[in-house]
Formats: C-alpha cells, sequence, structure tokens
C-alpha cells in the first residue's frame, strides 16, 4: 500500500511538471481540444523516450522481451490500481504508456521475425515458465513500477530542454494522432448508442475511464444485432427449422418447378429438332436400354443378373494392350521408367533423410 | 555387375551404409593421436604416485566397511600395464558412447594370497582407484574424474576420465579405467561350489559363492578374454559392422541393455563364438553385415544350445567336465564358459533378462521379414524404452529403504540384485496370467556416486517394472480364484499372499474357492491391475503408497465425462431400425439402417447420455437442476429398396431424400410419437433419451459421380452420397475393429481429447484419428499391440511424430483385404500425389496420405486437411508431448499438474488469441481447462449475450413439454457457428485454431506474411491488423470474451 501512494503522489507531481511545456502549446492552438493536444505531446514524449531507450539498449537487452510481454497486462493491472484518478494525470500516463507499448512493438517485431519459426519443442517447458512468471507476477510489477518511475523523470527533463522541437515534432505526428482520434471518435459514436441499450454498461464504461476506449476495444453483447455473432447463429438456427409442413411445401414447390423446367427443356429440344424437318437417328449399339432414359421407367423385362451372365459368357472381342509388339515394347519401358523414377525418388529421399540426419540413432 | 547393381539399388543397404558412416568413429590420424595423447598423459599422472605409498582403509572407509572385507591395508605399486582394450581397440566403436577402455593390470605386490576371501580383492581395488584418482584429478590434461561401475556391479567401481582437450568431432570422448587382475590368485581356490564369503552361511553351513566367485574370476580373465576377442575381429571387417549394428539395435532397447542382460562386451563374445570353431562357424566370410546380424540374431532367439551353455574351445590345456557343465547350469540360467579358466561370462544375466533378450532378438527378425526395408526403422533408429514398450510401468522409490540392504549390501550376490528378484517373483505370483512379461530393472548405480562413503546411496534411482499384459480381456478379470478350502496348505499360502482381502466365495459352478475379488465399473476395470500390484507390494515390501508409482490411470482425468454405459445407446438404435424397417406409409421401404456416429463405436470422446427432453410423448418428464438446453445428434445411415423413378442430377435427388426423410420423420411421429426436428438438409428425430440425424444413402448417387471425376484433385468436393458411403464403411471397419482390441476405445478417445485440445480440430479429422491409432494395432512392429491406454497414446503420438509422412503413404488395412495390387495401386497413388514435391515442397496434397481398403487414394479424411504447415506444426506438438510423457513415466513426478500439461495448449504458439464467454458454451462440463492470458495486449474485450444458456433456466422449465421441446437445440454449437463466419470473413488473412470438444479458446496465426510496404508505414499496419481483430471480435459478438494480440505479423 505504502508503494501504492507513493507512486500516487509521484504521478502527481509528474504532471505538475508536465503542465509547464504544455502551457506553451495551449496558447498557440486553442482550438484543438485539450485532450488531443496532452497526446501529442506524449507522443512527442515517447519518441525522445525512444532516443533514451536506444541509449539504454545494452543494459535493457535482456530485460526487454520479458517486458514487452508484460506490458499487456501491466496496462491492466494498472488501470485497475488507478481507475479513480479521473484527473489528466491519468491521461497522460496512459497515452505515454501506450507509445511505449508502441515502441517496444516495433523492436518486437524485428525480434519476432527472427524467432517466428515455431518452436514449439519448447512448449511445454514454456507452459512451467508462464506458470512461474505468474506466480513471480508480484514481484515483476513492484519492479516495472519503479522502472517507469524512473523513466517518467528522465522524459521530463528531455522534455524541458527540448521545448523548442515540439512543434515541429508535433506535425510529424499530426497524422497518427489525427487517425487515433478518428478512431476514437467512432468508438465514442458506438458507445452512445450502446448506452441507450444497457445500464450496466454504462457503469462499466465510467468505471473503465474515457482512455481505455482505444486501448481496449470493447464489444457489447449486441442482443438486438441480427447481422453478427450470437444472436444472428440463434436466428439462423430457428429460421431453418420452420416446421414439417413448410419444409414440405418447399421442397415440393421446388420439384415442380423443377419438373417443369425439365419438361420445357425437353420440349425444346424437341421442337428444335423439329423445325429444321430433321430428326437424327442414333445407331444404338449394344444391348438394348432397359430403361426409358426421359421417365426412368423400366422398358424391357431383362433380369439384370441374366445380363450380366451373358456378358461373362460372351468372349471378349478387343484386343490386349500387348497385340502388337510396339505395345509391348511400350509397356517394358514404361515399367523401366516407373523403376528409374522410383529409384531417383528414393536416391532423392536417401539424401532428405541425411540432411535431416534421420539415419542418427541417438 | 548384378550384385552391384543391387548394392546400390536396395535401399537397406543403402540405409545401413548410412547409419554406419553415422555412428563409425574415424580413425582419422587427429583422432588417433588424440586418444593416444590422452592415454600418454594418463599414464604419466599415474607414474607420478610415489611407490610403497602405504594405503589405509580409510581411504576409503564407507565401501570397505559396506562390502565387509578386513585387513586391506597394502603399499601401492605402480600398474604393471595399461593397455587400451575394449571396443576402441577392435574399432568397434558405436557413436555416441565413445568410450575408450583402459586395461590397468593391478600389480600382485598389492595383493596378498588369500585376498580373494571376504571381498578383500574387491576392497583393494577399490582403494587402489582411489589413489588414481586423486592424482588424476592432479593432473592438468585432465578435466575430470568421476566413479562409475563395472557393469552396474557397485562392487566394482571404475574410473571415468574427462579430458581437459576436448576432440572436436566427438567431445563427449571419455577414458574408462578398468583395473584387471591378471593371475593374482588361485583359479581353483575360485571354483563355483567353494565358499569365499564366509558371511554367506545357513546355519553352521557355508553356501557356494558363485557370483562372488565369478565376479573375481572375470577380472583375472578380462585382459586374455579381450585380446581373444581382438584376435577374431581385427581382420574382418563384415563382423565388425556387424557388431556396430548390433550394438545399436541393443542400445535402443532399453529392456535389454541392462546389467542382466546385454552389454556390448557381451555382443561381441557372443558374435565370437559364432564364427569360431566353438559355435560350429556359423558365420563365415562370406556373409554381409545385414547377414551376419540377422544370424546372430536368429541363434539368440531360437537355438536350443542355449539350454546346454555355450562353450567356447578352451585355449591353451584347460578342459571343462561333465560335471562342471551340470553345476554351470545348476547354478547360472544362462551360461557361456570362457575359453581360458571355463568360468561364466554371462554370470550376471538372469532368466528374466535372456527372456527378454530373446524376445527382442525374435521381433527384430519378424521386423526383417515383414516390414518395409527390411525392418531398418524399425530396428535401428525406433527407440524402445520402457514407457513404450510396456503396458503398465510402475516406478518405484526405494530411496533410504532400510529394508534392501539389510541383511548386507554385498554377499554373494548384491542386496539390489536379490531385491529386483524378490520383487519379480512377487509380480509373477500376483498377477498369474494377466501379464504376458514382467520385466524388472533397477539401474541403480548412477554415474558420480562417491564411493568412498559407502554403498547407502545406491538407491536413489527408482527401480522399474514393466508388464507386458496379455490380454485386456484377462487383465480386466475381476477375481482371482485361489485354492478350494479343504486344501489347508495351499489356502493358507494363498490368504498369507493376499492378506485380509482374500475371503472364500462360491463361484457360478459351484465350486467354493479362496479368492479374492476387485470390484469395479466397467470403465474403471483397468485400475484392476493397479490395485493389485500396489496391494502386493504393499504388504510384502512395506513400501508405502506414494513410493508406488504405478501408470495407469493418469491421464483418466481427460476421460472423466462420457463414461456412460455405452448399452442404453445401443438398445434405443435398436429400437429405432426396428421402427424404421416397420414404416409401411412411405413409398419405398427401408431397407438397411447403418449407425455412423462414432459414439455407436464407442470411440467419441464423449459418449452421449440421454437427455430427459428428448423422449416420447408419454416417457415421464424429470428434469435436473442443470438440463442442457443443446443435444448432439448422432448420425444413422438409411438405405431404401430400389427404385427407377429416382431423378438424375444431384440437386433434385438431394430433395427427394428430404422429402424421404420428412415424410420418415412425420410417419415415426404418428406411429411412436416421436418428436421429430428438420432442416432442409437434416432430420433429426428424437426416441429414448437421444437425437438420431437420419440420412439417406443413395447408391445410384455414387455411379453419378464416376461419371463427373475430374479436375483438380484438392478443389473436388465428394458428392454427399460418396461421403456417406464412405462414412458407412469406415463405421463398419472399426467397429470390427473395436471387436477384436478393447482397449482400441480409450486410446482413440485419448487421441481425440490430445488433438483437439491442442486445437487442431480443423487439421485433423476425428475418422482419420481413428486410422491411426488402428494402424497402431494393426502393425504394431516393433512392439506388441498395446494393451493399455497410455501405452497406446504415447504410441499414436509417436506414430504423429515420427512417420515419414512426406515419402510413405500409411496403409490401414483392418480386415487384411487389400491384394499386392492393390497396395501397388496405393503407391502409385501415393507417387502421383507426390510428384509436385521437387518443384514446392510446401504444396503436397495430401500431406497425410491415409490408404484404407475402401479409399486407395486417400481422399476420404485427409484430402485437404491437415496441410504441410499443419502437418508440421502437428508433429512438432506430438513430438514435444512424446518426450514429455515418456519423462513423466521415467521419472518422479508427483503432482498431477504436469500430467495435465499434455492437455494444455500454451497461446503463445499463436499470433494472437481469442477467449470466449465460458458460460456460453453449448456444453461447459467437457471444458479441460479453462484458458486465461496474461502475456500479450489485450485489443478486444467483449459482453456475454443473455440470449444463449447452455442449461435451461428455472422459468423454462415451468412451461408446457411442447414449449420445452422447442428450446431443445439440436446440434447447435456456437463455437462452430463462430469459426465457419470467420473463415468466410477473412478467408486468406488468417488460420483459425480450435478445439470442437469444448476448448474455450481458439487461436489466429496470420496467413501469410504482410508485405512490408514503405519505410514509416508501420502505425498504418498496426492499425489495420487492429481493425483486423476488432472485425473479429464483432463477428463474435455476445460470445467472444477477450482478443489479445500476441505477435505482430512478420514483414517482408
Amino acid at each position: 500500500m505504502a508503494i501504492e501512494d507513493s507512486w500516487k503522489k509521484l504521478k502527481r507531481a509528474t504532471v505538475d511538471r508536465l503542465s509547464k511545456p504544455l502551457g506553451l502549446k495551449r496558447e498557440k492552438d486553442k482550438n484543438k481540444e485539450e485532450k488531443n493536444k496532452m497526446r501529442n505531446s506524449n507522443l512527442v514524449g515517447s519518441e525522445e523516450s525512444l532516443n533514451s531507450f536506444k541509449e539504454r539498449k545494452k543494459k535493457n537487452k535482456s530485460s526487454r522481451q520479458k517486458r514487452s510481454r508484460n506490458e499487456g497486462d501491466k496496462v491492466d493491472s494498472e488501470e485497475v490500481h488507478h481507475f479513480h484518478m479521473k484527473d489528466e494525470s491519468d491521461e497522460v500516463d496512459r497515452g505515454k504508456r501506450k507509445s511505449k507499448v508502441l515502441g517496444n512493438k516495433k523492436r518486437k517485431n524485428e525480434i519476432i521475425k527472427e524467432t517466428m519459426p515455431v518452436e514449439v519443442d519448447k512448449l511445454h517447458n514454456e507452459w512451467e515458465s508462464g506458470f512461474d512468471e505468474h506466480n513471480v507476477a508480484n514481484e515483476v510489477e513492484e519492479k516495472k513500477r519503479s522502472i517507469s518511475r524512473k523513466k517518467k523523470r528522465k522524459h521530463q527533463k528531455l522534455e524541458k530542454a527540448e521545448v523548442d522541437k515540439v512543434d515541429e515534432l508535433c506535425n510529424d505526428v499530426k497524422d497518427i494522432a489525427n487517425s487515433k482520434n478518428g478512431k476514437s471518435k467512432k468508438a465514442h459514436k458506438m458507445k452512445k448508442k450502446d448506452q441507450l441499450s444497457s445500464r450496466k454498461d454504462v457503469k462499466l464504461l465510467e468505471r473503465r475511464g474515457d482512455a481505455e476506449e482505444d486501448e481496449v476495444y470493447q464489444i457489447f453483447a449486441g442482443d438486438d444485432d441480427c447481422s453478427k455473432g450470437m444472436k444472428k447463429w440463434i436466428t439462423e438456427y430457428h429460421q431453418s427449422r420452420p416446421g414439417l409442413k413448410i419444409l414440405q411445401q418447399r421442397i415440393d414447390d421446388f420439384i415442380t418447378t423443377h419438373e417443369a423446367q425439365e419438361e420445357e427443356a425437353r420440349k425444346e429440344r424437341e421442337a428444335q429438332a423439329a423445325e429444321g424437318g430433321w430428326t437424327v437417328v442414333v445407331h444404338h449399339k449394344g444391348r438394348k436400354k432397359t430403361t426409358d432414359s426421359e421417365s426412368g421407367i423400366a422398358v424391357g423385362s431383362v433380369a439384370q443378373a441374366a445380363v450380366m451372365d451373358k456378358m461373362a459368357k460372351k468372349k471378349s472381342k478387343e484386343v490386349g494392350l500387348d497385340f502388337y509388339r510396339f505395345q509391348k515394347r511400350e509397356a517394358q519401358r514404361n515399367e523401366i521408367m516407373m523403376l528409374q523414377s522410383k529409384f531417383e525418388q528414393d536416391k532423392k529421399r536417401i539424401q532428405q533423410l541425411r540432411a535431416a540426419r534421420k539415419f542418427r540413432p541417438y | 555387375m548384378a550384385s552391384e547393381v543391387e548394392t546400390y539399388t536396395d535401399p537397406v543397404n543403402l540405409k545401413v551404409r548410412e547409419l554406419l558412416k553415422e555412428v563409425h568413429l574415424d580413425y582419422s590420424p587427429e583422432t588417433t593421436k588424440y586418444v593416444h595423447d590422452v592415454v600418454s598423459s594418463i599414464k604419466e599422472a599415474i607414474d607420478q604416485i610415489p611407490e610403497n605409498l602405504q594405503v589405509l582403509a580409510d581411504v576409503a572407509s564407507g565401501f570397505v566397511r559396506d562390502i565387509g572385507a578386513d585387513k586391506v591395508e597394502f603399499q601401492f605399486k605402480k600398474p604393471k600395464s595399461i593397455e587400451i582394450g575394449g571396443s576402441y581397440s577392435i574399432q568397434c566403436i558405436a557413436k555416441p558412447d565413445v568410450n575408450i577402455d583402459l586395461l590397468l593390470r593391478l600389480p600382485k605386490e598389492c595383493f596378498h594370497e588369500k585376498d580373494y576371501l571376504n571381498h578383500r580383492y574387491h576392497a583393494k581395488r577399490c582403494l587402489y582407484l582411489c589413489i588414481i584418482k586423486k592424482y588424476l584429478n592432479l593432473s592438468s590434461s585432465v578435466q575430470n574424474v568421476r566413479w562409475s561401475t563395472f557393469q552396474n556391479e557397485a562392487r566394482k567401481p571404475i574410473l571415468v576420465v574427462y579430458p581437459a582437450v576436448k576432440l572436436f568431432e566427438n567431445p563427449g570422448l571419455v577414458v574408462r579405467i578398468i583395473p584387471t587382475a591378471t593371475s593374482l590368485f588361485s583359479v581353483a581356490k575360485l571354483n563355483l561350489e567353494r565358499n569365499n564369503v564366509r558371511a554367506v552361511n545357513q546355519g553352521d553351513v557355508l553356501q557356494a559363492t558363485p557370483k562372488y566367485n565369478s565376479s573375481i574370476l572375470e577380472d583375472m580373465f578380462l585382459e586374455d578374454n579381450t585380446e581373444f576377442i581382438r584376435r577374431t575381429f581385427l581382420e574382418w571387417k563384415e563382423l565388425r559392422e556387424a557388431l556396430i549394428l548390433l550394438k545399436v539395435w541393443a542400445r535402443q532397447r532399453s529392456s535389454i541393455y541392462a546389467h542382466d542382460c546385454l552389454n556390448g562386451s557381451l555382443i561381441s563374445i557372443i558374435m565370437a563364438y559364432l564364427a569360431t570353431k566353438s559355435g560350429g562357424n556359423r558365420i563365415n566370410n562370406s556373409m554381409n553385415a545385414m547377414q551376419i546380424l540377422r544370424v546372430t540374431l536368429d541363434f539368440i532367439a531360437n537355438s536350443k544350445l542355449w539350454d546346454q551353455g555355450l562353450l567356447f574351445q578352451p585355449q591353451g590345456g584347460h578342459n571343462i567336465s561333465k560335471e562342471q557343465r551340470g553345476t554351470y547350469l545348476w547354478s547360472f540360467p544362462i551360461v557361456i564358459s570362457d575359453p581360458f579358466a571355463g568360468f561364466n561370462l554371462v554370470f550376471r544375466m538372469t532368466k528374466n533378462g535372456f527372456q527378454e533378450l530373446r524376445g527382442e532378438a525374435a521381433l527384430a527378425l519378424i521386423c526383417i521379414d515383414k516390414c518395409k526395408d527390411g525392418g531398418f526403422d524399425e530396428i535401428f533408429l525406433t527407440k524402445i524404452d520402457f514407457p513404450a514398450k510396456y503396458d503398465c510401468c510402475i516406478r518405484l522409490n526405494l530411496k533410504g529403504n532400510g529394508e534392501v540392504s539389510a541383511s548386507g549390501f554385498c554377499l554373494d550376490d548384491e542386496c539390489w540384485r536379490s531385491y529386483e528378484q524378490k520383487v519379480l517373483s512377487l509380480m509373477h505370483r500376483g498377477l498369474t496370467k494377466r501379464a504376458k512379461f514382467v520385466r524388472v530393472i533397477w539401474r541403480n548405480t548412477t554415474l558420480d556416486c562417491n564411493f568412498e562413503n559407502g554403498l547407502a546411496i545406491l538407491d536413489r534411482e527408482p527401480l522399474f517394472i514393466g508388464i507386458l499384459v496379455s490380454s485386456t480381456e484377462e487383465a480386466f478379470k475381476k477375481a482371482i480364484m485361489g485354492p478350494s478350502p479343504e486344501n489347508k496348505d495351499e489356502a493358507l499360502e494363498f490368504r498369507n499372499f493376499w492378506g485380509d482381502i482374500a475371503t472364500l466365495r462360491q463361484f457360478r459352478d459351484g465350486e467354493i474357492a479362496e479368492a479374492v475379488v476387485w470390484e469395479h465399473k466397467e470403465w474403471e476395470r483397468h485400475l484392476i491391475i493397479k490395485e493389485i500390484i500396489e496391494h502386493i507390494l504393499s504388504r510384502h515390501l512395506s513400501l508405502s503408497e506414494e513410493n508406488i508409482c504405478t501408470i495407469v490411470d493418469q491421464l483418466d482425468f481427460s476421460l472423466l465425462h462420457g463414461n456412460g454405459d455405452p448399452k442404453n445407446l445401443l438398445d434405443a438404435f435398436d429400437d429405432l431400425s426396428k421402427r424404421l424397417r416397420l414404416l409401411n406409409d412411405i413409398p419405398l421401404k427401408i431397407s438397411s439402417v447403418q449407425p455412423l456416429d462414432s459414439a455407436f463405436r464407442l470411440t467419441s470422446v464423449f459418449t452421449p447420455t440421454p437427455h430427459p427432453l428428448a423422449y416420447e410423448k408419454g416417457v415421464g418428464l424429470k428434469l435436473q437442476k442443470f438440463t442442457s438446453t443443446c443435444i448432439q445428434p448422432l448420425e444413422v445411415m438409411i438405405q431404401l429398396e430400389g427404385s427407377g423413378n429416382w431423378p438424375m442430377d444431384d440437386v433434385a435427388i438431394e430433395k427427394t431424400k428430404s422429402a424421404f426423410l420428412l415424410r420418415i420423420g412425420e410417419s415415426l411421429q404418428s406411429n411412436w410419437g416421436m418428436t421429430c426436428i428438420a432442416t432442409e438438409n437434416d432430420v433429426d428425430v428424437f426416441m429414448s433419451g437421444y437425437a438420431f440425424r437420419l440420412k439417406i444413402l443413395h447408391e445410384k448417387g455414387l455411379s453419378l459421380l464416376k461419371r463427373q471425376i475430374g479436375g483438380d484433385q484438392a478443389k473436388r468436393v465428394l458428392c454427399t452420397d460418396k461421403q456417406l458411403f464412405l462414412c458407412g464403411q469406415h463405421s463398419s471397419m472399426i467397429n470390427g475393429l473395436h471387436g477384436r482390441y478393447s482397449i482400441y476405445g480409450p486410446v482413440v478417445r485419448l487421441a481425440k481429447r490430445w488433438v483437439s485440445a491442442h486445437l487442431f480440430s480443423a487439421s485433423l479429422t476425428d475418422e482419420a484419428i481413428e486410422l491411426l491409432v488402428a494402424y497402431l494395432f494393426l502393425n504394431p512392429l516393433p512392439f506388441y499391440a498395446p494393451s493399455s491406454r497410455i501405452s497406446g497414446f504415447l504410441r499414436f503420438l509417436r506414430l504423429l511424430s515420427e512417420y515419414d509422412w512426406a515419402f510413405s503413404p500409411l496403409v490401414v488395412d483392418i480386415n487384411g483385404d487389400l491384394t499386392p495390387g492393390d497396395k501397388k495401386e496405393i503407391n502409385e497413388k501415393f507417387m502421383l500425389s507426390r510428384k509436385g514435391y521437387e518443384e514446392n515442397m510446401q504444396n503436397v496434397n495430401p500431406a497425410m496420405f491415409l490408404a484404407t481398403a475402401y479409399d486407395q487414394t486417400s481422399e476420404a479424411w485427409t484430402r485437404s486437411s491437415p496441410t504441410q504447415a499443419e502437418l508440421r506444426r502437428l508433429m512438432a506438438y506430438a513430438r514435444s508431448s512424446v518426450s514429455l510423457l515418456t519423462k513423466l513415466i521415467l521419472q518422479d513426478q508427483p503432482d498431477s499438474y504436469r500430467w495435465e500439461c499434455i492437455f494444455r495448449t500454451p497461446l503463445n504458439n499463436y499470433d494472437a488469441a481469442i477467449l470466449l464467454h465460458r458460460d456460453k458454451m453449448p456444453y461447459p462440463s467437457h471444458l479441460l481447462f479453462p484458458s486465461e492470458l496474461n502475456q500479450g495486449r489485450r485489443v478486444v474485450c467483449g459482453n456475454a449475450s443473455k440470449l444463449f444458456n447452455p442449461f435451461m433456466l428455472p422459468e423454462d422449465i415451468k412451461g408446457s413439454l411442447d414449449e420445452l421441446k422447442n428450446k431443445l437445440m439440436v446440434n447447435f454449437d456456437p463455437v462452430r457457428c463462430f469459426v465457419g463466419d470467420l473463415e468466410k470473413k477473412f478467408p486468406n488473412r488468417f488460420k483459425v485454431w480450435y478445439d470442437s470438444l469444448g476448448g474455450d479458446a481458439i487461436g489466429l496465426t496470420w496467413e501469410k506474411a504482410i508485405k512490408k510496404r514503405e519505410r514509416g508505414d508501420t502505425c498504418e499496419e498496426e492499425k489495420d491488423l487492429l481493425d483486423a481483430l476488432k472485425a473479429v471480435g464483432e463477428v463474435g459478438k455476445g460470445f467472444v470474451r477477450s482478443i489479445h494480440l500476441l505477435k505482430a505479423p512478420r514483414l517482408s
């Protein structure tokens, strides 16, 4: 508890000091919302912090990854601790932290690039270590807090020194800030809509504070929105089960139209044939057909078994594939080709196995 | 010419060559020089020891005390000779164990004539080594010196020297210093029948000490025997290669490469026997290495000579009389008498070990005949350790157990060896016919135990018992029948053995007998064997429960739900098929009804339980507190009698089928009061608490398909009739297999659970898993078919991770009805599918080629998934689970958390993870572990919808029955809906990994690396990414709890 208190005090102090350079800016662009400005300046801060980070890179190398991995839950936990501080300081802090996250991310990306191929071999071990981390989470938390405190102090100094540059940098990062802003506006709208729908959510929102909205995107249950999510699935489920009668009706309709179409197509064909005054006569080879192709009704009365029997008895008139000498030769050649290709494949495989150390019994 | 072509094309020879290249130690000038340098530096260091140094017992007082020796002081003299022996001298080293044996001949001056008595020799031998160790440690060329033992015999320690300079190719090279006792004592005094340890007596009669005597004789003739082996092997390349191959074979099998069975030098002795006149020159000069290997294995497995003992032709005037031979066979289970003094070279080998050896040799011979490429992979590359080989492993922790060494550490035999025998005989008596084979091994000496401090520390390693179950039916028997009570002596003995749990019982045939009975429910009967073992071990060895670790039920937690009795379900199905056949108000009669769902063949992870709302009308309704709102339908396939009136195109066929099903449903509803719920595609009926989904197979649809064949293999979608037909074939085949192997079901259930727990539900279909597990039972070599769920599960994982998917099809021949022609065809189809491999390694379809009798082209289950990438991931996961599971079985892991890790999937292996609302899952009890994530960045969080609840709410229950039935949702699964929507919305952006069995986490990976745009656009990209994830959250509105970004996509 003591730590927390001191932490809060420190933060307030930080804000006081911070407001000085910000005051300068406020005079310049009055039109802009205060919040916005805060953000910009923070982004500048982050730029600087990035520089300072580079200087400290070597120092932090070992701890970096861990920190970045924990960044997410850090944000969470600290929110929980400080959500009641509704003054600006909270905003400032969060913005700064976010930009830090961004900085970290960039570097993380680089690291990830190399480690991307999934190394799940350590899978279970990692799990365990994850578990361990959880246990020591509190400790880590403490340390992190002290680290970020230090960082903040440094930022202050740097900022004072480079007040002049602020404006230039400000322009540089304008785009980013704007885009962020746009998003937050959108989120605002969404929020308003949803505020009407559920009261609980309103409470929740208030608790979370304004700043969080573009940090963690909130989705509401949307129990009245049929186009997405749970509501959609349930609606679809019920819609697809309208009852046996209706289904039967639908199928009957389908079959009727289908048959009508078929009939039409047949008529068309006949009409086409009649139009030219010609009827194409096709010679049917082989056995007589036993079913009428149009209606599917059995025409003849030849038992299937009898036909099969007859067919089997009939000597095959077809000439075997090895009748001509060239066929034989070809067959032989094909076989040799097959063998060769198999051999080639075997060789390739052995090479691959060797490369994969598949012959090493240990 | 012919032979040359053959050796070149024959894959076995090629592979053997490659293997030999891998394991053979190259005798290059650098290596030989290095070895020479190391050995001479050791010699130098030993030369530094001052002559006549007085050595007292207190150098290793613990050791001297524990082996019970007296009068051990001597004056140090330099060793008579130091020579390289063992496998290095005959160029038969098989990597990775690169040991150079240095035989150090103990000087006669240090010993008295009678030092063969009462372990004096052993004590002095150890003290001598202590001195050498001390001085070697001073040498700069030596990095470290550690204790080890000669063939795990604690009274015969040896030194292992780690040179300071490492050889580049073989950094693990060590030198072992082995003392020899050439001509120290009189051979006659060490005759088998003599007693040389006075403590071994019964009353006043001294007992013979054959093992003790052999132990000394072994040292006395070690050099001669080494020389003999060297002479046999040196000029014979094929023999040497065969020896290396045999070593590789034996080392892969931890159950035979052990102190009471085989070791490198014993293999060489057996081979030397076969290659000389003594063994009838069974191995001759015209054989190649594989032939020699085969002859040797055949000799080990099948020769009758073992019963009489193998006798070497005596060298140098020594002869073995007939009586002597009799004594040998009486004292030792297996005899190979040495060519010089005629002592037994295999005096450590037990009957148990020898049986195991013969079994393994016989299996290897079968592998050579039956397996692909002459069984190369099975014989040389497959590791056969305890967990994989035995159905049931037991680990006894005997640390600090005083009973082991209660009567002294070393008498004729060592106490640990006697304990092994004791445990073994208990096992045999307790398990009787349940076990096909029991193996007990206690590898109690580890590297680096300090022998100076005594032998009490040698019980730190656990003792292993491996059991091969004879058959599941036998192992699951509830009762052990004893003798009749009239037979008083035997009855008393039985009671003594089993204790209180033995009772007098009358059996069904009227017989009254002593018996022990274990009552268990059907699905818990695998626990019987565990209880028997634990009972007899704790009763007779007074071991406490925490020291007995029986690996039987550790994974059962994953199958806790759905162990219900399948009888209800099968009865319900029988009734249904009867009712269906009897229907006569439909145009065509139903000719056959076949179950399709895996629940009918007992391979589904959750056997469905009857749902109170799914009964027919008129059946009393009892709603429990938690009545599920969802019910899973079970597919049933129907065939109608033939008719010529079917339409000809497939859309119309499907519609007609639906019409038929609706009629059937209506008819069932009106005749039997069964509720029928239908969509345009599916018709479900409720009966006896189950929901059955009816499907019609139309035979003509199959021939319709054949006409349409063509086009891209992968893109082709099988028509419904074909799919149904395959399901039907698969189902009946698996059903048959389940009848043959009753353990098949539980193994499949574990395998399915594992696959989906690691979010591979979309990658590997249930049917494919069933086939993979079926393969384990049908092609078990080099093992026997598994008879326990854990060994079966472990082998499933090993199959998945070790099989050569890229180059071999997996042919599952369930009923043995594939002809050689079929197999050839399968192979050709496989080759065809692999044609594209050279051009594009990534794109091979199917990556996992599963061929069966009903599906020779592997298009049924693995056509489109797993893809090459998914398969690689699967294999990596399987590999890691194999190593964890093996470790858990072999090492002491008392907590269950580690066992759970096999089914816990680390979410940080995904680029983003979606967590779902647990209370919105359709079956919350199916969830194995609730997922939480405290890593990465939480991007989205969502609220739960109020529209869906997995359980009926109290206010719902008050409604009428019909209303309630309407609330029941058949086959509603929000996870499936969500995944389906995601794949529709982001077809190429994400790969979705999910668990279809009730997991609450979904993993996302970026499908491909996003192209790097100009620098400075990273923010834009990130925004893009976040927007995508937000959209993902929107798609799963009301169901998604949170989304975490773990890794940003790769830039390329």
